[in-house]
């Protein structure tokens, strides 16, 4: 099972050529649910339409999944399968997803190279975020250089603005189901605050 | 050797907290936030850079070749078989009258039904979606499930397998606080017919209003005349009813953070109703809390009927009353330890039987099922986490971290 995930997760990867690349560019038309019919690679086709090709999202509001811990992937799949975690766009396309399919996208994902979009500072907030991040000890779980671990996700180099929609998120306890752990951490915290932290973390270099 | 672990335990991070805490406390000039995980909570700064955590579950179906049975240790004369499978997060087991064996979860919102067909098991999922669906209790062809505060029932659910009614919602009527932390819960009708609810404190150690959290609550059916049976509770996710007396008897999760080795786990007896256990000020059997206790903090504290280790996590527990197993083994307790991970060196991952002693107020605990962990390598590949008799008078054991129930047997 393992190894033939990893073998179509490694075909997936052999086709994600740069002249690949513009082949499924050109073939994603739409998002649509994935039928358990499609295959793995069909379903990674639907994923990278708005996650990326190479899982660094482009996409305003969409998180890059590249380099996330395989273990963070299965499980929030995992929650908007079984509808603990609500998403007008995840819920519907995690439907019907089986484990297979799952531990494939997130193996996949997993062993992609995360890319820091490369933008200017903002000194003042930088710098706020960085205070935040120490005093509140974000690397204990996310790791000293945010790379994430497990079911904690990586933080370092993820899109600002996603960052800053998934705290709000916690604050506004819309999200959270079975795992509450960042509603209790995120509380209190100004949107000041959750925007200095967005920001520090979104220009730490991906490592 | 217990000496020496705390200190290699307290000397090694002392030293990857002086490396960190350098840099990390430099620049204080903006919010000094101390909100941490509620697991977290009550970590000695010394500490804050301990990479124990609690391990993450496993959500995904372990196929029946990926469960190594032949691995688990149990005493001569008794065997294990895999009895079902593939219900990735599965805990506690409850069974209906008509021999459907319901199991509640976690972190996956289900609840499973498993019908047993002459030898061949199937299941199906009957409910989802629910945070943290963990206790389940079968009483008058219902079935009672608890999500932290939820609490709905299922009726006619054993003739109603194929077509799962709507449940009947009673969390109203509960009115249990709502944190989920700790507030994951164990289910079980009582001799009185009253419905024995715990509620965890939502903390590591904290202070708590005794008449909210940290306690046992039993209930009318309906949800009326609340009465708090046991308080000082910190987290209890396992009971039974002495066979013969029909007192209480719970297991308890005591505090992390205070050492590898301490305080340990408990097997406790309800003498008196409303009595208190301690928590959080008298751990296990008379430890006074080095942060929240005062000298006198452990008098009038009711003290275990037994330790079960630090950290080990006792869980599920069951009298047995069997007829199966040998004779020694008659009015024993069972109990499932899920394991540690708040300790360097892993422990529990086990079922162990406790004998009540002869004056009936204390019990000696032996191991009973082992092999889940790998002391060489110090690592585990199951969690038992509940233990149910069948009728037969065999032992049903299940193990999240698998998605698996087994079966154990007598053969002589």
């Amino acid at each position: 099972m393992q190894r033939r995930n990893a073998s179509l997760a490694g075909d997936f990867r052999r086709l994600a050529s740069p002249l690949a690349a513009a082949f499924l560019s050109a073939t994603v038309a739409a998002a649509e649910s994935p039928a358990s019919e499609t295959t793995i690679q069909e379903k990674l086709e639907v994923c990278a339409s708005c996650h990326g090709q190479n899982g660094n999202s482009t996409i305003e509001g969409i998180p890059s999944l590249a380099g996330q811990p395989e273990i963070f992937i299965t499980t929030q799949l995992i929650y908007f399968r079984e509808g603990l975690r609500q998403s007008k766009q995840m819920t519907p396309q995690a439907d019907g997803l089986s484990d297979a399919d799952i531990e494939a996208i997130a193996e996949h994902y997993s062993e992609l190279t995360p890319v820091t979009i490369d933008r200017p500072i903002i000194r003042d907030l930088y710098e706020r975020g960085r205070a935040i991040v120490r005093s509140m000890r974000c690397g204990t779980c996310h790791l000293p250089d945010y790379s994430g671990r497990a079911q904690m996700p990586r933080l370092a180099g993820q899109r600002e603005d996603y960052l800053v929609l998934s705290m709000r998120a916690y604050l506004d306890e819309t999200r959270g189901g079975p795992d509450t752990t960042m509603i209790g951490i995120l509380h209190g915290l100004s949107g000041l605050d959750i925007r200095a932290l967005a920001h520090f973390l979104s220009l730490q270099t991906a490592q | 050797m217990e000496d020496r672990t705390t200190k290699l335990f307290r000397t090694g991070f002392a030293a990857l907290a002086a490396a960190l805490f350098v840099t990390t406390w430099t620049d204080g000039a903006f919010a000094q936030k101390k909100n941490v995980p509620g697991w977290a909570q009550g970590r000695p700064a010394e500490l804050e850079n301990s990479p124990l955590a609690p391990h993450p579950s496993n959500l995904k179906v372990t196929p029946a070749d990926k469960i190594p049975v032949d691995k688990i240790l149990v005493p001569p004369g008794f065997k294990v078989e895999l009895w079902a499978h593939g219900m990735p997060g599965a805990r506690m087991m409850t069974r209906g009258d008509k021999g459907t064996i319901f199991v509640g979860t976690r972190s996956i919102g289900r609840v499973y039904a498993i019908t047993d067909k002459g030898g061949e098991r199937t299941h199906q999922i009957i409910t989802k979606g629910h945070v943290q669906p963990n206790g389940v209790t079968f009483k008058n062809g219902s079935l009672y499930v608890a999500a932290i505060n939820k609490v709905l029932r299922f009726d006619g659910i054993e003739d109603a397998l194929s077509n799962v009614p709507n449940p009947v919602d009673m969390t109203d009527a509960f009115k249990l606080p709502p944190e989920t932390h700790h507030g994951w819960k164990f289910l079980s009708f009582g001799p009185d017919n009253k419905l024995y609810i715990p509620v965890g404190a939502p903390c590591n150690n904290c202070d708590i209003d005794k008449n909210v959290h940290g306690n046992i609550r039993r209930y009318n059916s309906d949800g009326s005349g609340m009465e708090i049976v046991a308080r000082g509770v910190r987290n209890s996710v396992g009971f039974d009813f002495h066979p013969e007396t029909g007192e209480l008897w719970f297991t308890d999760n005591d505090r992390d953070w205070m050492s590898e080795n301490g305080p340990h786990c408990e097997l406790n007896r309800v003498s008196t109703i409303g009595a208190d256990f301690g928590f959080p000020y008298c751990h296990a059997n008379g430890i006074i809390d080095p942060d929240l206790g005062k000298p006198g903090a452990c008098e009038n504290v009711q003290m275990p009927a037994a330790l079960l280790g630090a950290h080990t996590a006792p869980l599920g527990m069951r009298f047995y009353t069997g007829n199966m197993f040998p004779p020694e083994y008659k009015n024993a307790i069972f109990i499932a330890r899920r394991g540690s991970w708040n300790r360097t060196i892993k422990v529990g991952f086990d079922v162990v039987v406790a004998t009540l002693n002869s004056d009936g107020q204390s019990a000696a605990p032996s191991p009973f099922m082992s092999g889940f962990l790998d002391t060489v390598n110090n690592s585990f590949w199951g969690r038992p986490v509940d233990v149910m008799q069948m009728p037969d008078g065999s032992l049903l054991v299940s193990d999240e971290q698998n998605g698996a129930i087994y079966r154990v047997s007598y053969q002589g």
